[in-house]
């Protein structure tokens, strides 16, 4: 496989990404979203790594702290949500403005 | 002490008693009274001190220097100065002393008096300026203090109006007195009085004739602002408005006699001028007429004495004007003590009977005021110059300067204006003494009769006394005063005065005819004439005139401009505010506060960016 094939699956899955995150009303999907553009930045940085460096543990490096950033991303996001829930009854993002001017 | 330290305390001690009470005893009225009377005692204590030590050499001080112009501050204390001052400090002490009677429990008394401190500081830092500046700014703040007591019942709209009338009236002669102000530093290059007018080296001297007359003559203007001479006489009758005291204190020792103290000091200056005597004689013979007319036709006592000072200012100006630095001066403090006696006693009679009418004292009893009944009538034979009264010396001396000036037909006319002046001066004075002392009937009203015993407390009557006294004699201080002024005087033989004697009785004879004898008409001979009666009454229709000319004028000029500032301006303001507004108003419909919103626009804007950086 070359490396466009890589490119163009992490592309799919970052418009996929991108579109949960624009398009979708519930937060739990936009959370989805985020985390397919970050595996979609992963999966890149993992191409570009194995086809066009030497040393192939630089991209491995920052995938590891990707995946743990994610991880802890994931659980702020999670706890931020269920308090949303408890203070205001709803994850929709269209009831959720507030800070309208 | 020395004269530096007590020029100062004489001038300085009712400004600090202006300052304290002002400041500190606003809730306490008799503790101001009686501090502004201690800073009005001390003032005459001073001024007779320094009139007893006699002239000395003018003190100055540095005040600040600018270029090659120095503005020395400080105090000329020569025979004029120490005169007038001493006449100054002596009627303003009597009208203070007066007025705690009269303002009784006035709520607005700590105010009153404050501003009586500050007249009377203002009043005698000019009189003994050394520098014309300091005498200008000391001008203006007598023209200031007048302003605040005229208005002093500002609740009363008449009393706002004739406060502001004086003020503005004042201000259009004061802009010519300050051209020519200008002037005299452009072509003297500074302002100190000894320097001017010395007659060796200064500029009355060296500058040419024609540039002194056109400054007199603007000075003039000046003058005849503050001494209310034609065309700018308007504002005196109407300055009727304040309390009596004040019209005692602003006719006689202060505000109008400011005009013509100046023109005393400045003698020299207009003497040396070439035409400037001639047209001020002309202006001041034919306001002293005019003014006259007046008073013979008005039936309210104090526009009656209004009236009269306009013309008596105008007779003190044709004295000066004449050449007799003397027959003005003497006129000035003669008159500066009949006439407050006038106001005060005017003042005693209104509280007493409730009108300004003369017909209404009358009727209502005011010859029982034994204080105020001798002191009208020892002050308007003092007015109408019945020997051996003070005004009869006075008065006199001034047919003598008209006389003995060259001739010419200014100076002619002015003679005769001066001896139809004065007859018509005895005839309206003894007209006021007549209706008021000899009514037809007297109403016994029994609400009179309970305050009869509290009619003329001491407190008013004192100072009507002492001021009933100096008019009586100040006409025999006439040599003093010619020597303090360095003036020989002569005394004029029976001759010499039988003009003047012949008119004083001239007119009274005329008054009695018409109002004195038993069963007199009581209305005036002049009311035969329908014409003149209304030409009098309307005072000549100059006010009417200034009402229906300059006045529209100045609301209309008035009104095209607000008409432009809201039309023109303010419009264009609101415009663009409100277009600011509207750009922030459609701003904020941006902060929609959806999440997404924002996030789809980055997309957006984050994807034409990268493809325009493609296209590059």
């Amino acid at each position: 496989m070359s490396l466009e094939g890589y490119l163009v699956v992490g592309l799919a899955l970052f418009c996929l990404g991108l579109y949960a995150v624009i398009a979708q009303r519930n937060l739990i999907a936009v959370l989805i979203g985020v985390e397919l553009m970050m595996n979609a930045a992963s999966l890149n940085i993992m191409a570009f790594n194995r086809f066009s460096v030497t040393d192939p543990s630089t991209g491995q490096v920052f995938v590891l702290i990707i995946i743990g950033l994610a991880a802890a991303e994931v659980a702020i996001f999670l706890s931020i949500i269920l308090n949303l829930y408890r203070l205001r009854r709803a994850i929709d993002v269209e009831q959720l403005t507030g800070l309208k001017g | 002490m020395d004269t530096l330290t007590l020029a100062l305390a004489t001038t300085f001690a009712p400004f600090a008693a202006f300052a304290v009470a002002l400041l500190f005893l606003a809730g306490q009225p008799r503790a101001a009274q009686a501090v502004v009377l201690t800073g009005g005692a001390v003032s005459l204590v001073g001024a007779l001190a320094l009139l007893a030590a006699g002239p000395v050499e003018p003190l100055r001080f540095l005040w600040f220097a600018s270029g090659a112009v120095e503005l020395r501050f400080g105090f000329w204390l020569d025979g004029l100065s120490l005169m007038f001052g001493t006449a100054v400090a002596l009627v303003t002490l009597c009208v203070m002393v007066y007025s705690v009677g009269y303002m009784g429990a006035d709520p607005g008394r700590t105010r009153y008096f404050a501003l009586l401190g500050l007249f009377e500081w203002s009043m005698l830092s000019f009189v003994y300026a050394v520098d014309l500046l300091q005498s200008f700014i000391f001008w203006e703040l007598v023209g200031l203090s007048s302003f605040f007591l005229i208005g002093f019942w500002y609740e009363r709209p008449a009393a706002r109006d004739a406060a502001t009338k004086a003020f503005v009236m004042t201000r259009i002669g004061d802009v010519g007195l300050f051209i020519g102000l200008l002037m005299i530093l452009h072509v003297a290059g500074g302002f100190d009085l000894p320097a001017l007018l010395d007659p060796q080296s200064g500029m009355v001297r060296t500058a040419a004739p024609l540039l002194l007359t056109i400054i007199s003559l603007l000075i003039f203007a000046g003058i005849a602002g503050k001494s209310a001479q034609l065309p700018l006489h308007t504002w005196l009758p109407d300055a009727m408005e304040g309390p009596t005291p004040v019209s005692a204190l602003l006719h006689s020792a202060t505000m109008v006699a400011a005009g013509v103290f100046l023109m005393a000091r400045l003698h020299p200056l207009f003497m040396a001028a070439d035409y400037a005597p001639a047209v001020i004689l002309a202006v001041s013979a034919l306001t002293a007429l005019v003014a006259a007319t007046m008073a013979m036709v008005e039936s309210d006592i104090k526009r009656v004495l209004a009236y009269s000072s306009i013309s008596q200012l105008g007779f003190m100006l044709m004295g000066l004007a004449a050449g007799s630095l003397f027959a003005g001066v003497f006129h000035l403090v003669t008159h500066a003590l009949f006439k407050s006696l006038l106001f005060l006693c005017s003042g005693l009679f209104i509280h007493h009977c409730g009108t300004n009418d003369m017909e209404g004292i009358g009727r209502g009893g005011g010859r029982r005021l034994r204080f105020a009944t001798v002191g009208l009538a020892a002050g308007g034979a003092a007015l109408a110059g019945v020997p051996p009264l003070s005004g009869f010396f006075s008065k006199e001396e001034i047919f003598a300067s008209l006389g003995q000036g060259a001739g010419g037909v200014v100076a002619t006319a002015a003679y005769s204006a001066a001896f139809a002046a004065a007859l018509l001066t005895a005839y309206y004075t003894f007209r006021m003494i007549f209706l008021v002392t000899r009514p037809a009937r007297i109403e016994e009203a029994g609400g009179h009769e309970h305050h009869e015993g509290r009619a003329e407390p001491w407190i008013m009557a004192a100072p009507v006394a002492l001021l009933t006294l100096g008019s009586v004699i100040a006409g025999f201080w006439g040599r003093e005063i010619a020597a303090g002024l360095g003036v020989a005087s002569a005394p004029h033989g029976l001759a010499a005065m039988a003009p003047a004697l012949a008119v004083v009785a001239l007119g009274v004879l005329w008054a009695w005819l018409d109002f004195g004898r038993a069963g007199a008409p009581r209305t005036g001979s002049i009311r035969r004439v329908p014409a003149l009666q209304t030409l009098f009454a309307r005072q000549w229709y100059v006010d009417a005139l200034y009402r229906a000319v300059l006045v529209r004028l100045t609301l209309l000029a008035a009104r095209i401009l607000h008409a432009f500032e809201v039309k023109g301006l303010d419009l264009n303001f609101e415009r663009f505010g409100f277009g600011i507004l509207g750009a922030g108003t459609g701003s904020t419909r941006l902060q929609t506060g959806w999440v997404q919103f924002y996030g789809g626009w980055a997309v957006v804007l984050v994807g034409l960016a990268a493809a325009w950086l493609g296209i590059r």
